[in-house]
């Protein structure tokens, strides 16, 4: 069938993405260049989407002010969840918009078109809700879904540890307005109320709710070093392409090595070497005989002159000094009390977070918002935001 | 001041009906004034609506039903000047007979004398308006015409003869769009007053010229018909196909095409531009007043003005649109001209000047003119008006410009009066503003005065161009860790707010002070910090906040901080706009911070606090934010 409406939720912060996500959402972080939500948006519009309700909640400034009122023609509704307390409350907020069947999309996951195609194709009257499903050797950080030979869903499940078939929930779901009725009224659990309850619920009364596995492209960034992956990941599927924007100004004595995307209004100084698996974001500065190198650089942060930047995640208006060296590099990284072994990861800055020069970051360090690091210190491990390090 | 609208649907079955053009372009068009509105509708015979108060007040009175089958009209949005906001004052006006109705923006400045001359001739007025002459002249001139066969019916010749003749008799400044009874047909024509022609028929808009009736073809599919409007937010969900047309042209829409011709009728070709602006840019996008969105889009706003314009590897700014003006030499000094939030821009921009050792003066446009400052034959003028259409920023361009002065438009709005009317353009690309009160219009200002004042002097430096491309992300940072709406919230219920600063930092109190009192209804008042003690300290009691901007740590700092010492010595409550670089926050009972950066940048980073506090205030007191009482977006009458 056609479905022409999609809601998308984009009300969450998405904790484990701290502090990058300090003054904005997760769907606004950047996958390369754009955010993630600008990617499903130009996804949902490639499947044939005409309508979007959008609903924002954390940081929801951030959302409205990039997007206004219709991107790329479409018409954006914003609909407001003041407190989040899960997806289907989420999706709560945009019942009064939901008077035909609607696309349900996470908005700080990157899906891609067929995805959304398959899902909106498999969707017929009979069904109360079909789930786009994807395959996945590990489903343990996300959603399962278990789905009998005939296509129909059986069991939904969050972090399943069991033996079973899982397939990963791709958190894209067609839905009929009085589904959306009855899973938004799901109990809460642990004070959340969410979407896959809402399903389970649906599937308990006896209701169909159908599945359909598609090949499509699913990536979700859980962690600050996951922004590496994926923009890796999105140059190597050619989803994004190596561009030098017009208004950028690029040294005739830089180099800039593809895959790489240097976006509107930066400055890369002579003799600096901008990529491989370099985004830089809006407005940037690349000093002279600076070094960056698989890194994601979001707007208007500054790179000083003799700078090495490797595996680096930067936030908006971060500086690092001339000098400085984030070398790069795996190592374990420390996430409040959990560690996560053997990442790649050379340091992550969140906004504004500020080095004078002569800086040099041990692989791993992740520096919290508009911290300030005099010259000459070495860092490592995490640094609070609004702290000094003298 | 008003905004006007027309439609003429086109032949084709879909076209939409002319209500919903008209009710959906007047609500963009409430910014120029919303004390009343009104619609006419043409559809052999004419139907008027018009009702006190705001649009919402007319569209509530309208059972639509009733009304789906017009394909044209006109309708206004009112601003009153001439006779208090009531149904009869409202346009469209009507003769006593009902046979041509009449929307108009501006001041018939002769409207008594041919008031009492139709008056004498027996004409019975309904309104206090100026504008009620007009549809009484042009039905005059029908009774009267030549050529009128003796039959009661008037045809379209008839009709735009006496329109033209009716205008003959005006002076002052007009938009004006008349229906007649009869013919599905809308009249126009405008002088010192906005009005565009919008155009979505489906071919290209191609232009014949075979003759006096010279029309634009249409026999394509998807076309929606043809606009009139006083700006183009109007009509932008239907077309960005626009006309711009002069003064004393005469325009004619009807369902086959439009003519523009001179004011002896002689058809003219136009060239049909596109504008720019996306629908996008005209909704609230899930905020709740426009102002606030408007705050929010500084720094993309910012982005914008900047951009192409400063190169960081060369340490220079370069503006492409004056490479003509930048390399000659003026005459001593350069004048500022402007009203309003543009007049604090003007002011922002002569102390950039004068810093650069370049003499420069800014202006009250009404007072310029008023005190007939002498221009120097072969001096700078610089207007600044954000729509372009400010009257008396108009008429100081026009008069410097007679007295040999090169003349420059700083402004918003392209293809506007003011770009037209002046030498030199340089816009500042802020996107369509529609709060009343002006936010990223005046940042946006702000940079291009300060990218204005180093093209003049040909002195950038790397230091200065890097300060700059670091201000839309600083603007960011402010928005996003302000603490204005807890500071709001204390002050509320005050007596009084003063706002203080020096040099820079000047302007912004007074930009602070305009923001506060328009949108709170409060009384606040900006001074120069050093004038404090010259007067205005009787006012300061414990009861009267005052806002002081200080940034950096030098001498005007410390000054500054000496007058915020009187002003706490007299228990008022002190607030502090601050980078944080001297020791400020001693004296301070609440501190807005802002980045730290150099002095010029620290006045537009501090001017957005000040936008925020004045918004939250005025949301707490329940204010009309985006549309203040008795005020309007631009005001186009002197």
């Amino acid at each position: 069938m056609t479905v022409r409406s999609a809601i998308v939720l984009a009300a969450g912060e998405g904790m484990r993405l701290r502090p990058l996500t300090r003054h904005r959402p997760k769907p606004m972080l950047p996958a390369a260049t754009k955010p993630i939500l600008e990617h499903v948006f130009d996804e949902l519009i490639g499947a044939g989407i005409e309508r979007l309700t959008v609903v924002v909640g954390y940081g929801r400034t951030a959302v409205q002010s990039h997007f206004g009122s219709t991107y790329r023609d479409v018409p954006i509704e914003y609909a407001i969840q003041d407190k989040q307390l899960g997806s289907a409350h989420a999706l709560a907020a945009a019942l009064p918009t939901a008077d035909e069947p609607s696309l349900v999309v996470n908005g700080d996951q990157l899906i891609d078109a067929s995805i959304v195609r398959d899902t909106i194709e498999r969707h017929d009257e009979s069904a109360d809700g079909t789930i786009g499903v994807v395959a996945a050797s590990d489903v343990t950080e996300y959603g399962g879904v278990i789905v009998d030979a005939d296509g129909t869903v059986t069991e939904l499940a969050e972090n399943p540890t069991d033996e079973r078939c899982y397939r990963l929930n791709a958190g894209v779901y067609v839905l009929e307005p009085t589904t959306i009725d009855i899973v938004t009224s799901v109990d809460s659990s642990e004070g959340e109320y969410s979407l896959p309850d809402g399903l389970s619920l649906l599937l308990e009364r006896g209701e169909t709710v159908n599945a359909v596995e598609t090949e499509g492209m699913w990536i979700d960034a859980t962690y600050p070093w996951d922004l590496l992956t994926v923009a890796e990941t999105l140059f190597d599927t050619g989803t994004v392409e190596s561009t030098v924007a017009s208004t950028a100004q690029v040294h005739e004595s830089a180099t800039v090595r593809e895959p790489a995307i240097v976006s509107p209004d930066c400055v890369i100084g002579p003799g600096a070497v901008v990529g491989p698996y370099a985004s830089i974001g809006d407005n940037v500065t690349v000093g002279s005989n600076a070094t960056v190198e698989n890194s994601v650089l979001d707007s208007d942060t500054r790179i000083g002159s003799n700078a090495t930047v490797l595996d680096c995640v930067t936030g908006r208006g971060v500086e690092i000094g001339p000098g400085s060296a984030v070398v790069g590099g795996r190592s374990d990284v420390r996430v409040g009390t959990a560690v996560h072994e053997g990442q790649r990861l050379g340091a992550l800055l969140a906004d504004r977070a500020t080095d004078d020069g002569g800086v040099t970051y041990a692989p791993g360090t992740i520096v919290g918002s508009a911290v300030t690091i005099h010259a000459g210190r070495t860092v490592r491990g995490s640094i609070e935001s609004d702290t000094e390090v003298r | 001041m008003c905004g006007i609208i027309g439609y003429v649907g086109s032949a084709e079955r879909d076209a939409p009906d002319a209500i919903d053009v008209l009710l959906e372009g007047l609500s963009e068009l409430e910014y120029r004034g919303y004390d009343s509105a009104g619609v006419a509708l043409a559809n052999g015979t004419l139907d008027v609506h018009k009702a006190e108060g705001e649009l919402e007040a007319l569209t509530s009175s309208l059972s639509t039903e009733s009304l789906r089958d017009p394909a044209v009209g006109i309708g206004h949005t009112r601003w009153s000047t001439h006779g208090p906001p009531t149904d009869e004052n409202a346009h469209p006006h009507t003769d006593a007979e009902g046979r041509v109705a009449v929307v108009h923006n501006g001041i018939i400045e002769n409207y008594q004398t041919l008031r009492d001359e139709l008056a004498a001739d027996g004409v019975t007025f309904e309104s206090q308006t100026d504008t009620e002459v007009v549809p009484h002249l042009i039905a005059r001139s029908l009774e009267s015409g030549d050529g009128d066969d003796g039959d009661e019916r008037y045809d379209s010749a008839d009709h735009k003869r006496a329109f033209r003749r009716a205008i003959d008799r005006l002076e002052g400044s007009y938009a004006i769009a008349a229906v007649f009874e009869g013919e599905e047909t809308v009249y126009a024509t405008r002088k010192d007053s906005p009005l565009v022609l919008g155009i979505d028929d489906s071919d290209g808009g191609a232009v014949a010229t075979d003759g006096s009736d010279a029309v634009a073809a249409t026999d394509g599919d998807g076309s929606t018909g043809y606009f009139l409007a006083s700006d183009v937010p109007a009509f932008i969900e239907y077309t960005d196909r626009v006309v711009y047309l002069e003064d004393e042209e005469f325009v004619r829409l009807d369902a086959t095409g439009w003519t523009v011709s001179d004011s002896d009728g002689v058809p003219l070709e136009k060239p049909v531009q596109t504008v720019d602006w996306d629908a996008e840019d005209t909704g609230k996008s899930g905020y709740d007043h426009y102002m606030l969105k408007e705050i929010h889009e500084q720094p993309s706003s910012l982005r914008q003005c900047l951009r192409g314009r400063v190169n960081e590897l060369q340490g220079t700014v370069t503006l492409e649109e004056l490479d003509a003006l930048v390399d000659r030499e003026f005459a001593s000094p350069v004048r500022f001209v402007a009203c309003g939030t543009s007049y604090h821009a003007a002011r922002y921009g002569a102390s950039l000047l004068q810093r650069r050792g370049t003499p420069a003066t800014a202006t009250i446009a009404s007072e310029f003119t008023t005190d007939r400052v002498p221009v120097a034959d072969g001096s700078l003028v610089v207007g600044i008006t954000q729509s372009g259409e400010t009257a008396d920023t108009l008429r100081a361009l026009r008069e410097a410009q007679t007295a040999g002065a090169t003349t420059l438009a700083v402004t918003n709005t392209v293809g506007s009066s003011a770009a037209r009317a002046a030498d030199h353009a340089l816009y500042i690309r802020a996107g369509p503003e529609i709060g009343v009160a002006a936010t990223k219009t005046f940042a946006s200002q702000q940079l291009s005065v300060s990218l204005l004042s180093a093209a003049l002097t040909d002195r950038a430096s790397h230091e200065e161009v890097q300060s700059l491309r670091r201000v839309p992300d600083q603007v960011q940072t402010v928005l996003d860790t302000s603490n204005a709406r807890a500071i709001a919230a204390e002050l509320v219920g005050a007596g009084a707010f003063f706002f203080i600063g020096r040099g820079l930092n000047y302007p912004v109190a007074l930009e602070g002070a305009l923001k506060f009192k328009e949108i709170t209804y409060e009384h606040a008042e900006g001074f120069a910090a050093g004038e404090l003690k010259h007067g205005p300290l009787a006012l300061v009691t414990e009861d009267t906040p005052v806002f002081a901007i200080v940034t950096g740590d030098g001498e005007v700092a410390r000054k500054t901080i000496s007058n915020i010492k009187e002003v706490e010595a007299r228990d008022a409550p002190v607030v502090v706009v601050t980078d944080g670089v001297s020791d400020v926050e001693r004296y301070a009972d609440y501190v807005l911070e802002i980045p730290e950066t150099d002095e010029r940048a620290a006045a537009v980073l501090a001017n957005v606090q000040l936008q925020l506090i004045a918004y939250w205030v005025a949301h707490e007191m329940g204010r009309s934010i985006d549309k203040p009482r008795n005020l309007a977006k631009s005001v186009t009458v002197e």
